[in-house]
């Protein structure tokens, strides 16, 4: 082993300077007890950076829209392209930064979406068609969606039952602007609220007690 | 089943999530170095009967949407080559991973745990039996003759505090205590009953403390963290810090100094102070030599961890320890190292007492229980526990953590030689170790620079204590020397040898087993 004559240590490893007072060791150096480990930098913060930016863009995107005014006229179109960007980055992003879980990520963008279409809508002078096609179909889709992928990727009821609830709350909530007469076509909400009824008989007949779990852990005090 | 058992994670380990950095994980590692090479598969062997014994191990973390809760989980444990840097992060959000990992390398077992899991004392419960069960299967020949014996004992460490009674007892209960009765059990906890709370390995409130922003808690992988009183913070600007580079990609620097423990003992015994705190001396007054002059910050603290377990019997190995501030302010009269060592002995003592801990312990638990505190969702409970860490930390000069003398059962110990506890840290840090006669101290510390390890050393040194140093490397250039000649017969400590000889057991026990 080898030794530093100046702080009058044995040092271990093959250090040939001292670890502690860099003066140059003597004598034989003997293999080391830890591997030497190549240095790693992790891009964690560069693409948290990223994503903060990218959020900011989207935010001040949707935000500028405000100052545009209802219509357009002819560079309307442009307006389409620049919200239909900036929505579809936004649901890049939540997508990516879910992927984990895909139900939970199927909840994120049906909220997503919905929102989206239903600013959208406003922006344009409102034609309602957010509330009667864009969020019956999201909402169809999603519980569809969920339904099979919890099917084909063998999800732990555990892991689902709670996103699948949510799509299905999401699907009775057509529903209600239906009741409330916010829609130009009733039969988008109706196949939705179907659909979404149904799922929900079927959770409460089977899943309850799962579902009754998940909640208790997840919103345990 | 679908239905999984869960428990939900209690404040003291909340900390760890909070308190969690890229230079500072919350992960510790034990390491045992064996007299032989590892043989891995049989490691594999024994990592897997061990396991099943332990249904803590099995969980995962997850996130609910007030509390961190621990997850029984299917996962198996793999034993892996030591391929990362000493304590690299363990639990990554949404990752649905086990919470600890073994790790070989040479000569060397390792078991690293994140600090939300378990305590230093309850990793040191689960690495005994994965050694006695490998060394089972590795010397069946000895195993066979132990057996013969009285009973063929499921590995129990002894770690033996200073009343020299054997606090440490078998986890057995856990493997009866399922992880759902287990579970029950806590959840039954009463606002009032103490000792329900304390059996199951429960320091309540940590967090709330941190709330309060008098408590600290982080840095501190096995040697848990500190709660130090309400004057931690008041004197907070007048307390010393170490400044300097930060390793380049956030791994630790760890220093193991390794010496016979009977020669630092009879050290100690000469200050008229107990080993624990002749070593805080040491590390502080080394401190000093290497900041090059304390200027107006002449305080140096240092939080230190209590196993609460000598105190409130619990084989529970989750959390169960409280931490200690004591702090030594130079330039006031005598700075000679034994009279910073009495006087660090004077304001510990009285705070490690039954009642002082106690009447402590019940008003964090009585935090804990205040409905206000409890409805706080978790990722705004993490931003303020990280918070109320971070202006905590100001109040902290260095961390230590002093696992005593541990002995191992039958098959182990003859086998095992040095032991070692690292962690990561946010601030200078050592955790000390006596195993076969051999105390070990490993520096860590999230910056470069040894100079606090060297004065350290040489202090020893100077007074005929044969150290031995071993070092991580963590620059460029260090790696750049060390990548060429290291690598096939790593893990040789030849100091093992050496010092195992020239042992035989020094019979003095370092106090406090930490955490």
């Amino acid at each position: 082993m080898s030794r530093c004559p100046d702080c009058d240590v044995q040092v271990e490893g093959t250090w040939r300077s001292c670890p502690l007072c860099g003066a140059a060791t003597a004598g034989e150096p003997v293999p080391a007890s830890f591997p030497t480990v190549p240095l790693v930098y992790s891009h964690r913060r560069l693409l948290r950076v990223l994503a903060l930016v990218s959020l900011a863009v989207i935010g001040a995107s949707f935000l500028a829209q405000l100052l545009l005014g209802h219509d357009l006229g002819r560079i309307g179109v442009v307006r389409s392209v620049w919200l239909g960007l900036a929505a579809m980055w936004l649901l890049v992003i939540a997508a990516i930064s879910k992927r984990r879980n895909l139900a939970k990520t199927t909840v994120y963008l049906v909220v997503l979406t919905g929102l989206i279409c239903v600013y959208w809508d406003y922006l344009t002078g409102w034609h309602a068609w957010s509330l009667t096609y864009a969020i019956p179909s999201v909402c169809t889709a999603s519980i569809l969606a969920l339904v099979i992928l919890v099917r084909a990727m063998r999800t732990e009821t555990g892991d689902h039952v709670v996103y699948t609830g949510m799509t299905v709350l999401a699907g009775l909530t057509p529903l209600v602007f239906l009741l409330a007469g916010w829609v130009s076509t009733p039969w988008p909400s109706i196949t939705c609220g179907a659909l979404a009824g149904v799922v929900m008989a079927v959770l409460q007949i089977a899943r309850w007690r799962d579902l009754r779990h998940e909640l208790a852990k997840r919103l345990h005090l | 089943m679908t239905r999984r058992t869960w428990v939900r994670l209690d404040n003291a380990s909340n900390i760890f999530l909070a308190a969690r950095t890229a230079a500072d994980p919350k992960v510790f590692r034990f390491s045992a170095e064996l007299d032989h090479e590892v043989d891995p598969s049989l490691l594999q062997l024994a990592l897997d009967t061990t396991f099943d014994r332990y249904p803590l191990y099995r969980a995962v973390l997850r996130s609910g949407v007030f509390w961190y809760y621990l997850q029984d989980s299917d996962l198996r444990p793999e034993v892996q080559p030591d391929l990362l840097p000493t304590c690299a992060p363990i639990y990554q959000p949404d990752h649905r991973t086990l919470l600890f990992r073994v790790i070989h390398h040479g000569r060397r077992v390792s078991l690293e745990v994140f600090h939300a899991l378990s305590d230093g004392t309850g990793a040191l419960w689960f690495l005994t039996d994965l050694l006695v069960a490998y060394c089972r299967l590795r010397f069946p020949a000895e195993a066979a003759t132990a057996s013969e014996g009285p009973l063929p004992v499921p590995g129990e460490p002894t770690v033996h505090d200073d009343a020299g009674e054997d606090p440490v007892e078998p986890e057995h209960s856990l493997t009866v205590d399922s992880f759902t009765r287990y579970f029950r059990r806590r959840r039954g906890r009463g606002a009032d009953a103490f000792d329900h709370a304390a059996a199951p390995g429960y320091l309540g409130a940590e967090d709330e403390v941190q709330d309060e922003a008098e408590a600290s808690s982080e840095a501190g992988a096995a040697p848990p963290e500190p709660s130090p009183p309400r004057s931690a913070l008041m004197h907070s600007a007048r307390v010393h810090r170490v400044r300097g580079s930060r390793t380049p990609d956030n791994r630790p620097r760890v220093l193991e100094l390794s010496m016979p423990a009977r020669q630092v003992i009879a050290l100690a015994k000469q200050s008229g102070a107990s080993l624990t705190m002749y070593l805080l001396a040491l590390f502080m007054e080394s401190i000093r030599r290497s900041s090059g002059g304390l200027g107006r910050s002449r305080t140096l603290s240092a939080s230190v961890p209590v196993n609460l377990r000598q105190f409130f019997p619990s084989t529970s190995a989750r959390n169960f320890f409280a931490t200690v501030r004591v702090e030594h302010t130079f330039g006031q009269g005598e700075d000679d190292l034994a009279t910073i060592a009495q006087g660090l002995e004077e304001r510990f003592r009285p705070q490690v007492t039954e009642q002082a801990l106690s009447a402590r312990l019940h008003s964090l638990i009585r935090l804990e229980q205040m409905a206000l505190l409890r409805i706080v969702p978790r990722p705004l409970k993490d931003v303020l526990l990280s918070w109320a860490n971070r202006i905590n930390n100001r109040g902290l000069t260095v961390a230590i953590s002093n696992m005593g003398r541990v002995t191992l059962p039958a098959p182990a110990e003859a086998h095992v030689r040095r032991m070692f506890l690292h962690v990561s840290a946010a601030r200078p840090q050592f955790c000390s170790m006596s195993h076969a006669g051999i105390l070990t101290i490993s520096f860590s510390s999230p910056l470069v620079g040894t100079e606090h390890v060297r004065e350290f050393a040489r202090h020893l040194s100077e007074r005929g204590v044969d150290v031995t140093v071993a070092a991580t490397r963590v620059t460029e250039e260090e790696l750049a020397e060390g990548a060429p000649t290291d690598g096939e017969h790593a893990g040789e400590g030849p100091v093992g040898e050496a010092a195992a000889q020239q042992d035989r057991p020094a019979r003095q026990h370092p106090e406090e087993d930490a955490s």
